[in-house]
Parts: structure tokens; C-alpha cells; sequence
């Protein structure tokens, strides 16, 4: 949340020659981030972007006390003025109300009646709250702006006479109950928001949220309700989200806001109502508090400290700053006992908040820097590095012409492949194409070509997780690795040469090429019974293939195995076999490799008809090979393909 | 006789040198060479020599011979080179390149983060993107009604909640990976998580996936001071050496004290600009651990402490390079012309 303040309001509260450049840059440092300084007429605007767990400091109060304590820590003259808080004097009671309070939803109501006269506000306070983009309205509802932001405390104003009731009960609305907010919107509410109603059981106020349109003041009122209340966050946080208002008041009130501050809200209101719209109290003051907030006592030993920190700070030094920022702080022994002030209670509860405290005022700049010491370090081996692998395998296809894309794990019903119930789906998913985890990459990347129709050729690929869903469990989150390539008459053994090249990079060799398990044109790709993946032909210019990435890393190696180098010359010869066109050359090439050890290696050369042609390598260790030794072998091979395939070779 | 060979030699070389054609150096290889060339004819009177001189002569002659070849062979080449070059070579004509592909962005990004991370002791680990309730944020010190929790933030997985580790979520950011490394009981602890995350969200600045890269270090004496220098260490490997970076209070559930992280803006060096704030620019939040998220992961916080840091891999990639991409989910709709940009 930001506020913007102006630095001439903002020193009617800090007592400092420091620059609006240096108090900006000190408060960055050491506080809260001022986002921006400009120029505004003959002044100086601080925009200021105050954590969820500073909301004290979305006042002037708190930022001048703050920036006091900052600044006189680095040695520049500052001091912290609270704004005058005084009680009212004789006030002739002629009203009295009641406020039936639910201690569950409201911490602290402070309220009065007073009368008043509705004007315009002064020009200051106008241009006060413009500068801090609040809209002037008029001086009933500039006063309590101009307390919230004085104080922080956000406060309301209803008007008296037409609130119309002697009791004002708090409760919690019903579903579907309908309010006019005083910007004349209606909103049905979801139920469990904190609302006050009036003798008739009306709804005419929705706490902490924004006034009702029933209840505001207007140019006529005489008599108001000067009402602070201090609200349960959660609740007011929830009644926000779902009615989707996102008020100044909200926005504080949902941080949690110290109730120590609506007294004094109350009263700096009395003050400001008396002076610019002739005000007269004519009630009692209403306090309602039932549950003062604890404040814990923290203690911190003087080594955690210069421990968590690294660097030694004075003990008697960190206990100055504590008292700086409004801490009650003591030194035994070697310890610091601090206590926060009511409006760090939230935010301060253990012993590291305090050091938090000590380090920021110390200065975070002031620390020096230094690298972790490398006692150890984490033992990385390349063959068991899945990262290294992924790089390898991403490295290779990129030089091989793919292009790498990341697509959504999230999918449509259309994309999702498997009967749904398998599917980890997604129970408040952002729109129809995102609410199963996705069970296989291909359609997503099959996708990624339909959006690409200007290319005329595609290689893409990506590798990510699938997820497959586990009864009581976490999904099992499985790598896959997938490409699909498009081009004109793609051939399917240019995706098989691809991936038993890409397998022999990570060390896998010798696959095994079966029909396409689930059907359809393709293949299944095994490494040794482990199956690996599919190759798949979609049409003739397209073929995808997905494979277990993780199967792959298990098998992975960089294992390098020497094989002696043959001292006598290879003979090599060519045989062209015929065939039927059923035997599948890989059973041909096994069988006639399986025929001799003197055969090293055996590849297909041409394929035209019923001919195939084999390339035969022979190569011996321990001679020179004549054709007394092929012959013999070359006999066994074709006696052993017309054996069993009815084989035989091209006359 | 040897001088007459010096003197065949030398004409024959000027001659050669002087050529400017193929059929040139033919003639002349004829003329020296051939069968009645001037060498041959020079050689005819070898019997005229003294018989004692003759090797000699012999042995000159075949040295001049090898000269002339060699020398006709290499003018040969130069005058085929020169030929080529100034006839037929078109060199503004395109290359014929090998393919190359293009590895995505963000993968780059992961790349060098991972690098400079190695450097310093860190090592790369894995955690689950779907992850128990309990990882994501009750172990990380979140409370209940924390808005990160509510529906409108947080990808949640139809699934029954464990009775312990409560609903199924998409993980939100990579500090999920914090309590799980932590329960691997291996200190000291310098992790790198870089991972998918996930938040319910879609803008021009939002893609509903993003990435995230998680530091964690845990070890005894851990201190605000390791956590800066890690950081510069980044800001200064990543960015450029001139390059500064500071941190500033900030508020998260699961650090104490809590950080922003700023670097010094690019554009102004950080005088202060238009694209940066007074001078620096916002990189992401960092921390020393909670003391309940030691916890958590069962380690003792009175023994250990640690810090640990989780920035957007998009947004640093973008802070880097200087790309301006107007929409974030420009990364992620794979329109291959964008692709192959990088």
C-alpha cells in the first residue's frame, strides 16, 4: 500500500534540517520505500510504499516518529512532535446512544455525539488531502480523512438524525443481505461482514468498509456520530475480496490497525470538528474495549544479535535505537528485554523482529559483505546430474535445427489425453484452456504448430513434467521429452535416426524399434525391456515423438569403454538378399550378425523391391582375413536366412 | 655447364612468375620441359662433361627440374585461385549455414543463473510443482487467513486435503522447496531451486506459469552479511560489474528480518530516471530464515540460521537483456517467430 504525503505536513510533526532528499533516502534505507520524490507547487510530495506489517506508518504520526528516530541515529538533528491530543472540556450531555458491540468482530469502538455546522473545508485541508489523493468532499467527511491520516486511524461520520436510533448494534450480516453504499451502489452481501444496525434492524453501516448511502452526512446535517471503530482484520479483509470495495479505510483496516489509536482518533477529531465546523460535543465519550492487546516482553542475548547481523553492535547502543523507535528496552547481563510500543505489537513478537529492528537502524549498507564460507560444497558428478543431461540433450537438438518452447503444463479438456478422472484438475482454474495438468506434452506442442501455419517447415521440442494423478498422494511428476517436426514429405526414419543419435549422445545405445504399442503408424521405442517412448506418424508431412526423460537419465553414461584397434585390414563385401517383404530387416540384420564373431558390423546399404543389400564388415584380431575364412562364414549366413526367413541371395 | 643450367633455371623461374594463364605456364613447361625442351637439349651434352663432374651436373639438373614443376604447380594454383575470385565468387550470395535451432529464453536465463550459482558452493535440486498445502505455506509461517492462500491467488488441485499437510496447490513460488530441503538433514545446506511456479493471475506483466529461482543456505553463523555478499556476487555476475545492489527492510511471512533487493538502474547508472526508482531498480525479496520454518524442516534454530532469496527468472531475463516485451505472456504463447529471435 503507498500513501503520499506532503513534506510541509509532514514536518509539522518532524523537527529536522535533513533535506526532503535525505529524509527520503534514510527512510528507503532503513524504514519504509519512498518510491518517488516531486516537486508539488512550491513543496515536496514523498510517495511511500509501506509493507503490509507497517501500518502504523500510513500516518503522519507514525512516519514522523519514525523518520525522527532514523535520522537522529545518523547523526542529523531530528525530533518526533505528536499532534496535541486534549480532552474535551465540560460537555453538556443531550444525547445519549447505545452501542451493542460483538467483541468477536469489533476490538474497539470509540464514538461521541456531537453538533456541528456541514461547510467547506479550509483551503489547506483541502489541499492536504488532495495531495494525498483523497477527493475533499466537505468538512464533516474532510475531518475524518484528515484524521486517518493525521493519526492512522481510519473513523467515520454518520449523520445523527438520520441514523434515527438510540441503539446501534453490531453483528455479523446475513447472506444476500442488501446495502446502498454512499456512493449509491447497491451490493448484496455474502454474509459474515461486520455491519451495525439501527433500532429497526436496518443495516445502516458496513464496518470498515465504506459508509451507507441511509446513514451519511450531508450538506444538511447538524448533528453526527463521530464513530471509530476498531475492526477484526480477517473479516474485514474477506468483505473487501468479495464486494470488491478497495476503500483508503479498507486497505488500513485490513492490516490490522492498534486500537490504542482510536482514542486518540476520537479526540483529534473533536479537536478538528470543533475548530472548522463549530463543533459541540453533547454526549458522553464512548469507549468500548474489552480486550486490551499484550504487550509481549522479548529477550535477546547480545551473541544472537551479532550473530544474525554480523557485526558487533554495542549492546547499550542497540538499546538506544529500540528506545528511538518508542520500544521500552532494558539491559541485564547480556541481554536486551525490550517491549514494543502498542503499535509494533503485531509485527514485533520474537527476537529476531528485535534484531530485525537493531540491523535496519544500524543500516543494512553499513554491513559489510562477505560470501558464504565453503567448508563443503554440494558433490556434483556429471553422469548422475539430471540438469546436465537435460542441457545436453537441449543443447544437441538445438544444433540440429529444433527451437525449444515452454508451453502451459495446464490444459484444456481437448488437449487432455486419458479419461479425465485420471487427470490432476485444477479446482479454481483462470479459464476452460487451463484445468488439467496434462498427462503427455505432445498435444500441447502439437498445438504449438497448428498457431505457427506461416511456417512451412517446424522442428520444435520441449522438456517438462507430466503429472499422473495418485490415489491419497501427490502426483507422481514425471520428465518427458517431445518434438514434433513438420515438413514435406518427412520421412519416419529421419525421426528414428534422430532420436537413436540423440540417445548415443547421452550414452544409450542400441534401442529397440517396435510397431507402435497403442496402435496407428509409428513405433514404440524400447531400451533393453524398458519401454522408452513412442515415435508417431500424424500425417505425411507430420511426426511427433515423446519419450521418458527419466528413463533416459537412469541409462544416461558418459562411460567411455576402449576397444582395441584391429592390427589386420577389415574385408568387407555387399550381399544383396531377396526377401519376402513381411521378414523385417532388423530380424535380418540379427540374424546374420548373430552367424560369426568374425562379423563386426552388418547395416543395411539399399532397399529396391524385395532386395535388400547388406554391408558386411569382417575383421579378425588375430589375422589378416582371406577368403578361405569368409567363405565359410558367408555360407553359414545365407544357409541360415533360407532357413529361416526363406531368404536368398540375388542371382 | 652447371652455369648454363643456373641461367635455364633462372629465365625459366621469371618466366613462370610473369605468367598470367594456364595455357601460359603450359607453353613454358614445354619449352624447359618438354621432350625437346631446353632442359632435355641442355642435356644432351652431358657426355661433353668430365666424367668426375658428371653426378654433380646430374644431380643439379634434377634439382632444376623439381624446381620448375613445383614452381609451375604453385603459380597454376595462384592463377586458378585468382581465376575463381574474380570471376565466379558472388560472395554476397547467401552462405549455406548448418541448422541451428534456438533454445528458449528462459532456459538461457536458467543457464547462466545456475552457473554463477555453482561458482559459489551452490547446487541445482528439484522439488514437487504440486505441493502439499503444508510446503507451500503453513511450514513457511503463513497464517490462515494470509491472502496468499485465498482461491483468487493460489491454484488449488481438486483433491481430498490430507488430514496433516492439508489441500493440493500448485506452488506459488519456489520457497516451497525450503522446508523439503531442510528435512533432507543435510547441513550445510546451499541450495538452488529453479522451478515452475504458479499464481492465478494473467496480465501483461502476469503469465499464469512464471519461473522463480530459490537460494537457501543454512548453516551455523549464517548472517546478514553472507546474505548480501551472495547477492552481490549475483547482481555483479549477472548484470556487470558496475552494477550495485542493496537491500532494504521489507515483510515477508517466512524471512526475519526480510529484504527487498535492489540494483542500481542500468539506463542512468543510478543517478535516478524515468524506468527506475530514485536510481535503482526492484530485483525481488530475500530474507535470514524464520525460526519457525527451521523448525519446520527440523532444524534447530538456536544451532543454525540461514537466509534465503526467490526472484522471477522472467524478470531478471528481462532487467538483463533489456528486451522490452509489452506482454510477459509473450514467452509463453510460442509464436516461433519471437522464438527464433534469441
Amino acid at each position: 500500500m503507498n500513501i503520499k504525503i506532503l513534506d510541509s505536513w509532514l514536518r509539522e510533526y518532524l523537527k529536522t534540517d535533513a533535506t526532503p532528499k535525505q529524509i527520503a533516502e534514510k527512510l528507503s534505507l532503513t524504514s519504509v520505500s519512498v518510491e518517488r520524490i516531486e516537486k508539488y507547487k512550491n513543496d515536496f510530495l514523498y510517495d511511500i510504499e509501506v509493507t503490509t506489517n507497517r501500518p502504523d506508518l500510513m500516518s503522519l504520526t507514525g512516519l514522523a516518529r519514525e523518520t525522527a528516530a532514523i535520522l537522529s541515529e545518523n547523526n542529523m538533528q531530528a525530533r518526533f512532535v505528536a499532534p496535541k491530543i486534549v480532552h474535551p472540556k465540560q460537555i453538556k450531555v443531550i444525547e445519549t446512544i447505545t452501542i451493542k458491540n460483538n467483541e468477536k468482530l469489533v476490538n474497539r469502538i470509540c464514538a461521541v455525539v456531537m453538533e456541528v455546522t456541514a461547510n467547506q473545508s479550509s483551503k489547506i485541508i483541502k489541499e492536504r488531502l488532495e495531495s494525498t489523493d483523497i477527493r475533499s468532499l466537505s468538512n464533516l467527511i474532510d475531518v475524518t480523512n484528515y484524521v486517518m491520516r493525521v493519526i492512522g486511524h481510519p473513523t467515520h461520520v454518520f449523520d445523527y438524525d438520520r441514523l434515527a436510533t438510540k441503539t446501534l448494534t453490531i453483528r455479523e450480516s446475513k447472506p444476500g443481505e442488501e446495502i446502498i453504499t454512499l456512493d449509491k451502489k447497491i451490493y448484496k452481501l455474502p454474509g459474515g461482514d461486520i455491519v451495525a444496525t439501527n433500532d429497526k434492524g436496518e443495516v445502516v453501516d458496513l464496518l470498515g468498509i465504506m459508509g451507507l448511502e441511509k446513514s451519511v452526512v450531508t450538506n444538511q446535517t447538524k448533528r453526527i456520530l463521530f464513530f471509530i471503530d476498531n475492526n477484526e482484520a480477517g473479516h474485514i479483509r474477506k468483505t473487501s475480496m468479495s464486494t470488491g470495495i478497495r476503500s483508503e479505510a479498507t486497505v488500513i483496516n485490513e492490516k490490522a490497525i492498534d486500537p490504542e489509536l482510536a482514542m486518540d482518533a476520537l479526540l483529534y477529531g473533536i479537536q478538528l470538528f470543533e475548530k472548522i465546523a463549530d463543533g459541540k460535543v453533547v454526549s458522553d465519550i464512548i469507549d468500548i474495549y474489552p480486550n486490551k492487546q499484550k504487550i509481549p516482553t522479548i529477550i535477546v542475548t547480545e551473541t544472537k544479535i551479532n550473530n544474525l547481523i554480523g557485526v558487533v553492535i554495542p549492546l547499550k547502543k542497540a538499546a538506544d535505537m529500540l528506545f528511538q523507535l518508542g520500544f521500552e528496552v532494558k539491559i541485564e547481563n547480556s541481554n536486551l528485554i525490550a517491549r514494543p510500543p502498542s503499535f509494533r505489537t503485531k509485527d514485533i513478537q520474537m527476537p529476531e523482529d528485535i534484531i530485525e529492528e537493531i540491523a535496519r537502524i544500524y543500516g543494512y549498507h553499513n554491513i559489510p559483505n562477505s560470501l558464504p564460507p565453503l567448508n563443503t560444497a554440494a558433490i556434483i558428478n556429471d553422469d548422475t546430474n539430471p540438469f546436465s543431461w537435460e542441457d545436453m540433450a537441449k543443447d544437441t537438438l538445438k544444433y540440429w535445427g529444433f527451437t525449444e518452447v515452454y508451453t502451459y503444463p495446464m490444459v484444456s479438456e481437448t488437449l487432455f489425453e486419458g479419461p479425465l478422472e485420471d487427470a490432476v484438475t485444477i479446482q479454481n482454474p483462470l479459464s476452460e484452456d487451463m484445468v488439467y495438468m496434462r498427462r503427455t506434452l505432445v498435444p500441447s506442442l502439437l498445438q504449438v504448430v497448428s498457431k505457427n501455419k506461416n511456417h512451412p517447415e517446424i522442428k520444435i521440442f520441449e522438456i517438462a513434467n507430466v503429472y499422473h494423478k495418485r490415489q491419497n498422494n501427490l502426483p507422481n511428476e514425471l520428465l518427458r521429452f517431445a518434438g514434433v517436426i513438420k515438413k514435406s514429405a518427412i520421412s519416419f526414419y529421419e525421426v528414428k535416426g534422430l532420436i537413436e543419435q540423440l540417445l548415443i549422445e547421452l550414452g544409450i545405445k542400441n534401442l529397440v524399434f517396435k510397431p507402435l504399442e497403442k496402435g496407428g503408424d509409428g513405433a514404440t521405442v524400447f531400451f533393453d525391456k524398458e519401454k522408452l517412448g513412442d515415435i508417431e506418424i500424424l500425417d505425411s508431412e507430420t511426426i511427433d515423438f515423446e519419450l521418458d526423460f527419466q528413463l533416459l537419465l537412469k541409462h544416461a553414461t558418459r562411460k567411455k569403454a576402449y576397444q582395441p584397434l584391429s592390427k589386420y585390414p577389415s574385408v568387407i563385401e555387399d550381399l544383396a538378399i531377396v526377401a519376402p517383404a513381411t521378414i523385417l530387416t532388423g530380424d535380418l540384420i540379427e540374424l546374420i550378425q548373430k552367424q560369426s564373431t568374425l562379423i563386426k558390423k552388418v547395416s543395411l546399404l539399399d532397399k529396391y523391391e524385395e532386395t535388400r543389400t547388406f554391408h558386411i564388415i569382417y575383421q579378425s584380431y588375430q589375422k589378416n582375413l582371406t577368403s578361405d575364412d569368409v567363405v565359410p562364414v558367408r555360407m553359414k549366413i545365407l544357409n541360415s536366412l533360407k532357413e529361416k526367413y526363406n531368404a536368398r541371395l540375388k542371382e | 655447364m652447371q652455369e648454363q643450367l643456373l641461367r635455364l633455371k633462372n629465365n625459366a623461374l621469371s618466366l613462370i612468375l610473369e605468367s598470367n594463364s594456364v595455357k601460359d605456364l603450359e607453353e613454358i613447361r614445354l619449352q624447359f620441359l618438354g621432350r625437346n625442351g631446353e632442359l632435355t637439349q641442355l642435356l644432351k651434352n652431358l657426355p661433353k662433361v668430365a666424367l668426375e663432374d658428371r653426378p654433380e651436373v646430374g644431380r643439379i639438373a634434377n634439382e632444376v627440374k623439381r624446381i620448375l614443376e613445383d614452381t609451375i604447380k604453385q603459380r597454376e594454383n595462384e592463377i586458378g585461385k585468382k581465376k575463381i575470385q574474380t570471376t565466379t565468387l558472388d560472395v554476397t550470395e547467401p552462405g549455406i549455414r548448418p541448422p541451428l535451432g534456438h533454445l528458449h529464453l528462459v532456459t538461457q536465463a536458467i543457464r547462466d543463473i545456475t552457473e554463477i550459482f555453482e561458482r559459489i558452493g551452490f547446487a541445482r535440486v528439484r522439488h514437487p510443482e504440486v505441493e502439499w498445502d503444508w510446503y507451500a505455506f503453513t511450514s513457511l509461517n503463513f497464517p490462515d487467513n494470509h491472502p496468499a492462500r485465498d482461491d483468487w491467488e493460489t491454484f488449488f488441485i481438486k483433491q481430498k486435503p490430507d488430514t496433516k499437510k492439508g489441500p493440493v496447490v500448485l506452488t506459488p513460488h519456489t520457497s516451497s522447496g525450503q522446508v523439503r530441503e531442510l528435512e533432507k538433514e543435510e547441513i550445510p545446506i546451499k541450495m538452488l531451486n529453479i522451478a515452475k511456479c504458479y499464481r492465478r493471475q494473467s496480465d501483461v506483466s502476469h503469465a499464469p506459469m512464471f519461473h522463480q529461482f530459490e537460494g537457501l543456505v543454512v548453516d551455523e553463523n549464517i548472517s546478514i552479511r553472507h546474505l548480501k555478499g551472495t547477492l552481490d556476487y549475483f547482481v555483479k555476475s549477472y548484470f556487470g560489474k558496475k552494477r550495485k545492489s542493496r537491500i532494504r527492510p521489507y515483510h515477508f511471512q517466512f524471512t526475519e528480518p526480510s529484504f527487498e533487493v535492489d540494483i542500481s538502474c542500468g539506463v542512468c547508472e543510478g543517478k535516478g530516471c524515468k524506468l527506475c526508482k530514485e536510481g535503482w531498480l526492484e530485483l525481488g525479496g530475500a530474507g535470514m530464515v524464520h525460526p519457525n520454518v527451521l523448525k519446520n524442516g527440523g532444524v534447530n534454530p538456536e544451532k543454525y540460521t540461514g537466509f534465503a532469496f526467490g526472484w522471477g527468472v522472467e524478470r531478471v531475463l528481462m532487467m538483463k537483456e533489456g528486451i522490452e516485451i509489452d506482454d510477459l505472456r509473450l514467452l509463453y504463447s510460442n509464436d516461433l517467430d519471437f522464438l527464433k529471435q534469441f
